[in-house]
């Protein structure tokens, strides 16, 4: 008998221990008047390397004065099976609030339902203010989705030390001034290679394809289909093709898989193609020993055009705390924070009037580029064409590996076609 | 006499050679987590780290909520293992020991079970723990973790039980304890062993997990399978950070691992013995 | 290890005392007064919880998955909690797609690969350890514990690491021991060279089992049946033929099949060294379901590619589930 007694709070005390590991903070819900925001918690879903610090602890402050008690929830997810854990969140009961959206995948969540129609709100956020060509990603069958938060474009960051040591003083104003002030950089003592560039860098690959005037999918009959076959794509290749030949790189990896900047910043490399946030930590390399110029294209003084990768930021339709979430967007996309935000981190504001504030080494680099951005067609389905395996990243390691190009084309003309016409 | 020397000498050698293989890639890991940068991004590798460093393993203990994670990973392992002891040792018992109508379908099922792909059966796992409200929590994790191991659990638990002499829990019965006391006195003494070896393979499963907890719980509640991917992703190639990270992970399998293992192969072969 | 030694316990002529004394038993317990009813009743309520465990969490989910399988479930349908029927339509986009089976074979295949290696080696590895002095035998059997408890996660990175193309201690190996064109080479370049990294990793894990269950196993066969076999001027092989193999059955029965789910469902390996790559050559039939049904956000195509995948197994283990049910008659 004792020893079943024994055994019996055993077993009560271990379901016990579980249920109190379990028992976490669900926000009640639905009990509270506008005015008490007490015990109220906002979850926010941030993408790894948007938020700045700064400007996180600056947003949570005002927040936080703005709604006495409530308290916010930062989150900061992996891009590795985003897809999935975006889909499942949104059709929970109590999902994150705020989620940050990639431009090119708002379409395929605003399709779904899953977020909030912030049409009403709109200018109540600042809407009226927000540059037409980056609010685009964020509407959707002519409703607002989501709130743009921010664009930005990929530079050519350099490791100054280097170039000097390779006899280089000033920005490369053309490809050919590109490729010779490379070719010197790899000839140069210390220098393990003159630019990292991995093989499935598809993004600067789209800016290259811009470059040519082409497209990366076209309508035909009424029907989207992949575009990789034409000439221009082609020539763009061959440009990325030249490029990608001064890396040591892998040609089957794409810039995070391993993190380009921390191969970067072992102080060896002669540049890389990246975002603000994938220059060196200033304890790798001081950041007065980094430079920054957009990437030349065949015409002196003319940047190459590039993809304006960007997010936005949206509400959950699920969202359990919807106007605590909107006050939250008011809040962090305010003049004030907005303009923090592209000081900070060198980014295209939603707003045009903060354009000047983004003044950062990037940023001057960036802007004059930006202007001949372009984004991918802003279609729901468009996400589907970037789920692993990306038929544009495979497409581009097969051409490097030498591959023959209209057969590697044709396979991922195929399989973009497919996806972009595949029931949602 | 020169052959048979060889005769005693090729065994050990294999072994050695066997020994490396199978020792070298766990070595290579904690060595690594030791080095310093310069010494890991080598052209030639530096096998013995002796001015090393633990600066990836600060990196790795400061990560946010490390020992969070650490508790959950132990709760949710230990409770799944206990739980499908528990449940499997009455089923391998009535399974091995008595004669009954189902046996044998039972039997087929848990075979069965033992196949089931759980990576892709996730989202209606995930489907099912959503509609009844139980996200980001432990107890469905657990729940499901026991189940994973629990066909494997009964099946091996079978053979340990038949390899106990059926005439000492009759001897126990005639000496006058009821069938049940006579499988606690006798039985399950005998079963501690086994039951050791068997609770590892649940321990293994239990501790890897990562697809299921991945959906289920994204707010709280999360393991340490999700730490090590996170932290893979988020240091890249810094593979000082990343052997660090592994290391630590699999410290806590290979520390239960080495404690299990010896009781529970003393034991059986003291079992095995009585032949 | 231990674990899978209960077939040959069970069987092993040492145990010949197995079928004799149940009659005995089941004698007592009908005799005893007036606990027959309850008698009866036992074994099923040691059943109760397995059972009900097995129903609520792999039953209802397999279910579940099934009926998933017949169904249209999209981004949207997920978020909207809609049910959208569709038919066989998953099954028959699969069953008429090159890919689906092309990755059907190479499962299968690469099952079997695998599969013999384990088993073969594995054994080699366990009668060595059988003939290693006391020593010798702790000194291995400590690497063989080492290499089968790192965590699956944990070994697939560390290969990751030893078979890097630029720091990776394989290359590395490779060239200084002459091969030098071996030099920085990119082992996730080619479909043969990432099977290969993710079949060493595999049977690097899997060996352990095998060998120290081999052992238990070993352990347990009476060196009089040796002795006699040698007096009858058996050799080492035909010692293994006629003593070894025919007690060892049932454990080369129970591990094979135990092999041939493992290595079947193999998920993280595969998917973890090379993400399937290159050009989706490496994809098994968990990593497809797991890409069409997750990663593409497809999961009736998914749910019914795992039903599939179930059945293919079921068909390769089928002639293991009847032996090893036949024996139970024996027992």
């Amino acid at each position: 008998m004792n020893r079943r007694l024994i055994a019996a709070v055993g077993t009560a005390a271990v379901l016990v221990s579980v249920a109190a590991c379990s028992s976490s903070s669900t926000s009640s819900t639905g009990s509270s008047s506008p005015s008490s925001y007490a015990g109220k918690t906002l979850t926010v879903w941030f993408m790894s390397g948007s938020n700045t610090p700064k400007w996180t602890a600056q947003v949570q402050a005002d927040f936080e004065k703005a709604y006495p008690g409530a308290k916010l929830n930062i989150q900061v997810q992996q891009w590795n099976g985003i897809g999935q854990k975006v889909t499942t969140a949104l059709s929970e009961n109590t999902p994150p609030d705020v989620l940050e959206m990639g431009n090119t995948q708002t379409a395929g969540y605003a399709a779904t339902g899953g977020l909030m129609d912030l049409t009403s709100v709109k200018s109540e956020l600042g809407g009226d203010k927000w540059a037409p060509n980056l609010n685009n990603s964020a509407v959707f069958n002519g409703k607002q989705y989501a709130a743009p938060w921010y664009f930005t474009n990929r530079v050519v960051i350099y490791n100054k030390k280097l170039w000097t040591a390779a006899g280089l003083t000033s920005a490369p104003q053309t490809l050919t001034d590109f490729y010779a002030d490379l070719t010197k950089l790899n000839a140069t003592k210390g220098v393990s290679q003159a630019l990292y560039m991995p093989g499935e860098e598809w993004y600067t690959y789209f800016g290259m394809l811009l470059g040519q005037g082409g497209k990366i999918a076209v309508q035909q009959n009424g029907k989207w289909v992949g575009n990789l076959e034409s000439p221009e794509a082609k020539a763009a290749m061959a440009v990325y093709a030249k490029l990608q030949g001064f890396s040591k790189a892998p040609k089957d990896k794409d810039e995070a898989t391993p993190q380009q900047s921390t191969v970067f910043s072992k102080g060896d490399v002669g540049a890389e193609i990246g975002l603000s946030w994938e220059a060196p930590a200033p304890t790798a390399i001081p950041a007065d020993q980094i430079g920054y110029f957009p990437l030349p294209s065949d015409t002196a003084g003319k940047p190459m055009p590039v993809f304006l990768g960007g997010s936005n930021l949206a509400i959950a339709q699920n969202s359990q705390n919807k106007d605590l979430a909107v006050g939250f967007l008011k809040i962090a996309l305010d003049d004030k924070n907005e303009g923090e935000f592209a000081s900070e981190a060198g980014i295209v504001p939603n707003n045009p009037a903060l354009n000047s504030l983004a003044n950062t080494p990037f940023a001057q680099a960036a802007l004059p580029a930006a202007g001949q951005g372009d984004t991918t067609p802003n279609l729901p389905q468009w996400a589907a064409v970037e789920n692993t395996p990306n038929p544009i990243k495979q497409f581009m390691t097969d051409v490097l590996e030498g591959k023959d190009y209209a057969t590697a084309a044709k396979t991922a003309d195929d399989e973009i076609t497919k996806r972009l016409n595949a029931q949602q | 006499m020169r052959r048979s020397l060889f005769g005693r000498t090729w065994p050990n050698a294999v072994a050695v050679v066997l020994f490396v293989f199978f020792v070298f890639p766990v070595y290579w890991m904690v060595a690594t987590s030791f080095k310093k940068d310069t010494d890991i991004i080598s052209t030639t590798p530096v096998f013995l780290p002796l001015n090393g460093t633990l600066q990836h393993f600060t990196r790795a203990f400061h990560s946010q909520g490390f020992w969070t994670l650490v508790l959950d990973s132990i709760t949710v392992t230990s409770c799944s293992v206990v739980f499908s002891l528990i449940i499997a040792l009455l089923a391998a018992f009535a399974v091995t020991r008595m004669r009954f109508k189902g046996r044998k379908a039972f039997l087929l099922v848990i075979m069965i079970a033992q196949m089931a792909p759980w990576e892709v059966m996730v989202i209606a796992v995930y489907m099912i723990v959503r509609d009844s409200n139980m996200l980001n929590s432990l107890v469905p994790l657990t729940a499901f973790y026991m189940m994973m191991v629990l066909p494997f659990t009964i099946l091996t638990l079978r053979g340990f039980i038949a390899a106990v002499p059926k005439e000492l829990e009759e001897s126990a019965m005639v000496d006058g304890c009821s069938r049940r006391q006579a499988f606690v006195k006798v039985v399950l003494p005998l079963l501690a062993p086994g039951l050791m070896a068997t609770s590892l393979f649940g321990f293994i499963t239990a501790w890897n997990e990562y697809p299921l907890v991945l959906v289920l719980n994204k707010e709280s509640a999360q393991t340490l399978p999700l730490w090590l991917t996170q932290f893979q992703t988020n240091f890249g190639d810094d593979w000082g950070a990343t052997m660090a990270a592994s290391t630590v992970f699999a410290l806590p399998i290979l520390v239960v691992f080495f404690i299990l293992q010896r009781k529970a192969v003393g034991g059986l072969t003291a079992g095995a013995v009585k032949g | 290890m231990t674990v899978q030694s209960e077939g040959v316990q069970t069987h092993s002529p040492s145990s010949g005392s197995a079928g004799g004394p149940k009659a005995p038993v089941l004698k007592r317990q009908r005799s005893g007064s007036g606990a027959g009813r309850l008698s009866k009743a036992t074994p099923y309520l040691l059943l109760l919880p397995a059972t009900l465990a097995t129903l609520v969490l792999l039953g209802y989910p397999a279910v579940k998955i099934v009926l998933i399988s017949f169904q249209k479930l999209n981004m949207f349908e997920l978020i909207q909690h809609t049910t959208v029927w569709n038919g066989f339509q998953n099954y028959t986009d699969q069953l008429t797609s090159g890919e689906f089976w092309h990755t059907a074979e190479r499962s299968v295949f690469f099952t079997l690969a695998n599969v013999v290696l384990i088993m073969v080696v594995g054994s080699l590895v366990g009668l060595l350890l059988n003939r290693l002095g006391k020593r010798m035998r702790l000194f291995l059997s400590v690497a063989l514990i080492l290499a089968w408890a790192m965590p699956v996660v944990a070994a697939t990175t560390v290969y990751q690491w030893l078979f890097d193309s630029q720091f990776g201690v394989a290359d590395w190996f490779l060239s200084a021991f002459g091969w030098h064109s071996m030099a920085h080479y990119n082992w996730f370049s080619t479909q043969l060279s990432t099977f290969a990294v993710i079949t060493l990793l595999i049977v690097w894990m899997s060996i352990p089992f095998v060998a120290l269950t081999m052992y238990a196993a070993l352990t347990t066969i009476p060196g009089e049946l040796y002795e006699a076999a040698r007096m009858d001027g058996a050799g080492m092989w035909k010692s293994f033929r006629f003593v070894t193999f025919p007690a060892l059955k049932p454990f080369f029965l129970g591990t094979t099949f135990l092999e041939v789910i493992w290595i079947f469902k193999a998920f993280t390996q595969v998917l973890a060294v090379n993400q399937g790559g290159p050009d989706r050559l490496t994809e098994t039939l968990p990593v497809y379901s797991f890409v069409e049904g997750v990663g593409n956000q497809h999961y009736g195509v998914g749910a019914a590619i795992a039903v599939l995948t179930i059945l293919i197994l079921l068909a390769l283990t089928a002639y293991y589930l009847r032996i090893i049910l036949k024996q139970e008659d024996e027992l």
